[in-house]
C-alpha cells in the first residue's frame, strides 16, 4: 500500500498545481491583452496634442504654418478636434496682409492649404500667454474656461506638445511679450505626473537653441525632441514669393515630409523618426532626450504620440449569431416609446450610421462564445479543487 | 474711389420639415427649418449676399434640427434673447444703404437678455454665457468683461413682451478676428452642417475675402418657442475678383461652389442691360426666385453681355438713409435719432466741453436726454466703461458736429496688450431710433422713427501713452554696471598691495 501512504502528498501537489494555474489564468489577463497587445507596452487608451505657436505679426507667419502643420498631421492620424488644444497667437489667415484670404500655405507653390474649411483654434490672440499655458497644462484653470479649452487628460493618456516660435537659451518668447522657461515647462509636466495627468509626454519644440528647453525635464516617461542645440540658430526653409514671408521652419518641414508617409495603421517607430533627421539638410542639429523614457524607442510607434489610434478587433460571425446580436441590440437601444431620429440624417446628410451598428453585431457574438467556455472551465477547476480537499480531509480523519 | 461689386444677402430658408416624407418629428418636436438666400445689387455692381437659417423650437426638450449646444446655454444661464455678431470691415451706408441685418458693428458685439435677479448673479451668468460662447465658437469673448459691459435697454430693446423681469447686458470688443474658425462651429449648428442646404455655398476662402463679412447668431423667444436665426452677410466685388474688368457674378465665381437646395432670390437690377441665367420665375418684390429643389446643382449668373468692359461712373449721392454718419445730412425734414457710445475706460469724456454745432452755429437744443454715466472703479480694482446716451435732433439738410474733449487714460504697464504700439480700438456708436418726442406716445417698434434700425458708426484707433517696455531691462544693465566699476575700483585700492618678487637667475 505504498501509493496509499504518498496519496496526500500526491493531492497536496495536484492541489497547489491546481491554484497556480487559477491565479495564472485569472481576470487581469483579458485586461492586460487588450491594454498589451496592440499598444506594446504602452499602455495608453486616449490620445492628446498641445499646438502652441507662441508669436504675433505678420512675419512671424512660418511659426503659424509650423503649428498648423502639425495641427493637420496630428488631425489626420486620428486625433479628433476635441482632444487637440490650438494656440495660435495671431491670425495669419484672415489677416487684412495675405492675399489668400482664409488660407496658410506651408510650401512655395502653394499646393496645400493647412487652414481648410474645419479648423479649431482653442487660444488665439491675446489669450496665448504663459499663465494661460501652464493653467491648461497643470489643469488649474478658472471654473468658467469652457470645456474645448480644457485639457481633460487622464493617466491613460499620451500627450504630444509641440511648440514654436521665438527663444533661446532654456526660454521661448510669447507673443515678444513675455517668456516661459525650461524649468515652468519642468515643473508644469511634473505636476501633471504628481496628478496622474498623462501616461506619456513626447515634447516637440522648434526655435533656436531648442535643446536647452528639454534640459531640466525631471518627471518620468517624457521623450523629448527639439531642432537645435545650444548656440545654434534654427533656420526657416523656403520663402514664398506671393505670400512675401517666410512659410515654414527647416526643422518642422522635414519632420513633417516624414509623416507624410505614415498613416493610421503605420508601425514606424519613434527611432526611425529620429534617425531620419539629417543635420545638413535642416542645417543644425536635433536633439533627442530618451533618459526618462522607460521604453525603447524602437518599441515605441510614432502613432502612440501622433495619432489618435483606438484598438478594435473584428471577429468573423455566421449568420444566426448576427441575427440574434441585431435583434439584441434592437430590444436595448430602441425601446418603443422613443422617437426615432430625424429623417433628415440618413438620405441627405450621408450619415454613417448604418456601418458602425453592423461591425457592433460582428464584435458580439464571438465574447458570449468565450465566456461560456470560460464559465465551464472555472466550474471544472472549482469542483475538483473541492474534491480533493474533502478526499484529503476525510482521509485523514478516517486514519486517524 | 473705387467701389464695386455687388452686396449679396444670403439669407438661407429652406422648409425642411414641410418637404420631408416622415411626417413624424414635426408633429412631435414642432420644429421647423428654413433657409433662404438673398442676393442685391449695390451701387450696380457690389453684392450683398444675406443667408439666413432659420431653426425653430418647441418649448419641450427634444433637440433635433435645434442645436443642443445652444439650447443647452440658454437653459443654463436663463436666456431669454441672445445675438451674437461677428463682423469685420467698415459698413458704407453712404453708398450700401441699410444692410439687412442691423448689426454690423466691427468685431464681436453679444447683446443678451437674461431672466432678472440679483446683480451679481445677473453678472456670473453673464459670465458664463461669454466663455460658453467663446469655447463654442472659438472666438475671445472672455475679454468681453466688465470693463466693456454696460446695460443700454432702449438702445437694445427686447423683442417680446416678458412676464417676468429680464435685464440687459451688452459688450463690444471691436479689435475681434473672424476667421475660419468662426465659421466652422457656425456651420456645425446646422442639422446638415455643411453638407446639405445652402450652407454648401459658405466657402471660407471666398467669404473672408469679401469687402465686408459678417456672421451672425439671434436668438429670440417667441410665442412658438425659440427661434434661432443664424446668417451670413458678405458684400463681394465681382469686378475686383474678376481683376477689374467686368461685373458678371455667378456663384462659380464668388463661392467657387454650387447650391445643393433650398430657395435662392435675386433681385434683379432695373433698367440695366444685363441677363440673368439660368431662367426664373419673378416674385412679387422684382427678384427672381430659384427653387433649388427642381433645379440642383444651381449656378446663379448675371452677365452684361454687351458691356466689354466695366467702366465705373462717378457715385451719384444716393438717398439710401436719412443719415449718414460721416456728418452729411441728405434728409427733407429734420431727423430724431438717440446716440450711443459705449467707451470702455481708456477715455475720459468731459461733458462740460460738450458742444453742439451746426454750421459753426452753436445749437445746444439739438441735443437732449442727455444720459452719462462716466467710468468707475468695481470692485475686483477694474474700471467699468463710460457710456454716453443722448437724442439728436438733425435739422434738415445739415450737418450736426458734436464734438467733446476726451482725455487719455495712463495704463500701468502690465495692462498693456502685447502689441501695444499699434493702439486700441474704440467700439463704433450706435445711432438708434427714437420716436420724436412732440408726436405724442412713442411706441419704439413703430414706423414713425426716422431711421430704421441701428446704424453704427465705424470703430476708431486710439494711440495711449506707452511706456518703453525695455526701460526697465535697461536700467538694471546701467545700474549694474556702474556698481561693478564702483566696487570693483574701491575694492582693488583697498586691497591690492604690489609686491617686489625676487626671480632667481
Amino acid at each position: 500500500m505504498q501509493w496509499l501512504q504518498h496519496l496526500p502528498r500526491h493531492c497536496l501537489f495536484l492541489l497547489a498545481c491546481l491554484a497556480a494555474w487559477t491565479s495564472a489564468v485569472s481576470q487581469d489577463e483579458p485586461v492586460a491583452n487588450f491594454f498589451g497587445k496592440h499598444n506594446g507596452t504602452s499602455g495608453h487608451t486616449n490620445n492628446w496634442a498641445v499646438l502652441v505657436c507662441a508669436s504675433r505679426y505678420w512675419f512671424n507667419y512660418r511659426h503659424m504654418a509650423n503649428a498648423l502643420g502639425m495641427y493637420r498631421t496630428v488631425k489626420r492620424l486620428g486625433i479628433p478636434d476635441s482632444n487637440i488644444i490650438l494656440m495660435l497667437a495671431d491670425d495669419v489667415a484672415c489677416n487684412a496682409r495675405n492675399k489668400f484670404p482664409g488660407s496658410v500655405y506651408a510650401k512655395s507653390g502653394r499646393h496645400l492649404d493647412l487652414y481648410g474649411g474645419n479648423i479649431e483654434v482653442d487660444y488665439r490672440g491675446y489669450e496665448v500667454t504663459v499663465e494661460n499655458f501652464i493653467r491648461l497644462l497643470t489643469g488649474r484653470v478658472d471654473p468658467s474656461v469652457p470645456r474645448s479649452k480644457r485639457l481633460l487628460t487622464d493617466d491613460r493618456s499620451n500627450i504630444f506638445v509641440y511648440m514654436t516660435g521665438h527663444g533661446g537659451n532654456e526660454f521661448l518668447k510669447f507673443q515678444d511679450n513675455e517668456e516661459i522657461s525650461a524649468f515652468d515647462i519642468a515643473d508644469a509636466f511634473e505636476q501633471m505626473w504628481q496628478k496622474k495627468r498623462y501616461n506619456e509626454i513626447f515634447f516637440m519644440i522648434d526655435t533656436c537653441q531648442a535643446n536647452t528647453m528639454y534640459s531640466q525635464f525631471y518627471s518620468p516617461n517624457i521623450l523629448a525632441t527639439g531642432s537645435s542645440e545650444i548656440g545654434e540658430n534654427s533656420y526657416s526653409h523656403e520663402n514664398d514669393n506671393d505670400v512675401g514671408v517666410s512659410v515654414i521652419d527647416s526643422y518642422t518641414h522635414f519632420v513633417l515630409e516624414f509623416m507624410e508617409g505614415i498613416n493610421k495603421t503605420s508601425q514606424v517607430s519613434m527611432q526611425d523618426l529620429f534617425s531620419s533627421y539629417d543635420p545638413v539638410k535642416i542645417r543644425s542639429h536635433p536633439g533627442v532626450r530618451s533618459d526618462l523614457f522607460q521604453r525603447p524607442l524602437e518599441g515605441a510607434l510614432v502613432t502612440d504620440f501622433f495619432g489618435g489610434v483606438s484598438q478594435a478587433e473584428i471577429f468573423p460571425v455566421t449568420e444566426e449569431d448576427a441575427d440574434t446580436a441585431l435583434q439584441y441590440i434592437t430590444r436595448v437601444s430602441f425601446p418603443d416609446h422613443v422617437v426615432h431620429p430625424d429623417p433628415v440624417s440618413p438620405q441627405a446628410c450621408h450619415d454613417q450610421g448604418v456601418n458602425t451598428t453592423r461591425s457592433n453585431a460582428t464584435a458580439l457574438t464571438p465574447e458570449k462564445d468565450n465566456i461560456m467556455l470560460d464559465v465551464r472551465w472555472k466550474d471544472i477547476r472549482k469542483w475538483t479543487s473541492i474534491a480533493i480537499v474533502g478526499f484529503l480531509v476525510g482521509w485523514v480523519s478516517f486514519v486517524r | 474711389m473705387h467701389w464695386g461689386g455687388a452686396l449679396f444677402t444670403l439669407c438661407l430658408s429652406a422648409s425642411l420639415a414641410a418637404s420631408s416624407t416622415n411626417n413624424v418629428p414635426s408633429a412631435i418636436s414642432g420644429e421647423r427649418y428654413n433657409e433662404d438666400l438673398f442676393i442685391r445689387p449695390l451701387l450696380g455692381w457690389q453684392n450683398l449676399l444675406e443667408d439666413v437659417l432659420r431653426d425653430s423650437e418647441s418649448s419641450g426638450q427634444h433637440y433635433t434640427l435645434f442645436p443642443l449646444t445652444l439650447g443647452q446655454i440658454l437653459e443654463e444661464y436663463s436666456i431669454a434673447e441672445l445675438h451674437l455678431t461677428l463682423n469685420s470691415g467698415k459698413w458704407d451706408y453712404d453708398h450700401w444703404g441699410y444692410p439687412d441685418d442691423p448689426s454690423v458693428g466691427t468685431g464681436a458685439e453679444l447683446w443678451a437678455w437674461m431672466a432678472d435677479g440679483p446683480s451679481s448673479t445677473i453678472d456670473e451668468r453673464w459670465t458664463g454665457l461669454r466663455n460658453a460662447l467663446a469655447g463654442l465658437f472659438c472666438a475671445s469673448l472672455g475679454s468681453l468683461d466688465m470693463r466693456r459691459t454696460s446695460s443700454p435697454s432702449t438702445v437694445f430693446p427686447i423683442s417680446f413682451s416678458p412676464s417676468t423681469p429680464h435685464a440687459l447686458r451688452y459688450a463690444n470688443l471691436p479689435s475681434e478676428n473672424v476667421c475660419t474658425e468662426n465659421l466652422t462651429p457656425f456651420v456645425k449648428l446646422l442639422p446638415c452642417k455643411s453638407h446639405a442646404g445652402l450652407a454648401t455655398l459658405l466657402n471660407p476662402q471666398r467669404i473672408f475675402d469679401a469687402d465686408w463679412h459678417g456672421l451672425s447668431i439671434h436668438l429670440r423667444s417667441t410665442e412658438k418657442g425659440t427661434e434661432l436665426k443664424l446668417g451670413v452677410q458678405a458684400v463681394f466685388d465681382p469686378v475686383r475678383l474678376s481683376g477689374g474688368r467686368r461685373r458678371d457674378w455667378s456663384f462659380r465665381l464668388l463661392f467657387d461652389r454650387m447650391a445643393g437646395s433650398s430657395v435662392v432670390r435675386v433681385q434683379v437690377p432695373d433698367g440695366e442691360s444685363h441677363a440673368l441665367s439660368p431662367t426664373f420665375v419673378a416674385d412679387d418684390s422684382a427678384a427672381a426666385v430659384y427653387n433649388l429643389i427642381t433645379q440642383v446643382p444651381l449656378d446663379v449668373s448675371m452677365s452684361w453681355p454687351y458691356e466689354h468692359t466695366f467702366q465705373y461712373t462717378r457715385v451719384h449721392q444716393s438717398r439710401l438713409v436719412p443719415l449718414s454718419i460721416q456728418r452729411t445730412l441728405r434728409g427733407s425734414s429734420q431727423i430724431h435719432v438717440g446716440y450711443f457710445e459705449n467707451l470702455p475706460a481708456l477715455v475720459t469724456l468731459w461733458m462740460h466741453t460738450m458742444e453742439t454745432k451746426v454750421d459753426g452755429v452753436k445749437r445746444d437744443d439739438l441735443i437732449s436726454n442727455v444720459t452719462y454715466h462716466p467710468h468707475h472703479v468695481l470692485a475686483n480694482g477694474q474700471k467699468s466703461p463710460s457710456t454716453f446716451q443722448a437724442t439728436l435732433t438733425i435739422p434738415a439738410a445739415s450737418t450736426l458736429h458734436l464734438s467733446m474733449e476726451v482725455s487719455r487714460a495712463f495704463l500701468k504697464y502690465t495692462e498693456h496688450p502685447p502689441d501695444a504700439m499699434r493702439g486700441w480700438d474704440l467700439p463704433p456708436a450706435i445711432l438708434f431710433p427714437v420716436c420724436d418726442p412732440t408726436m405724442g406716445i412713442c411706441d419704439m417698434r413703430s414706423t414713425s422713427a426716422d431711421v430704421r434700425g441701428r446704424m453704427y458708426t465705424p470703430s476708431l484707433l486710439i494711440d495711449l501713452p506707452t511706456p518703453d517696455f525695455s526701460m526697465p531691462y535697461n536700467v538694471i544693465i546701467f545700474t549694474c554696471t556702474l556698481i561693478t566699476l564702483i566696487f570693483g575700483s574701491i575694492f582693488n585700492l583697498l586691497t591690492r598691495s604690489w609686491v617686489i618678487v625676487r626671480v632667481e637667475d
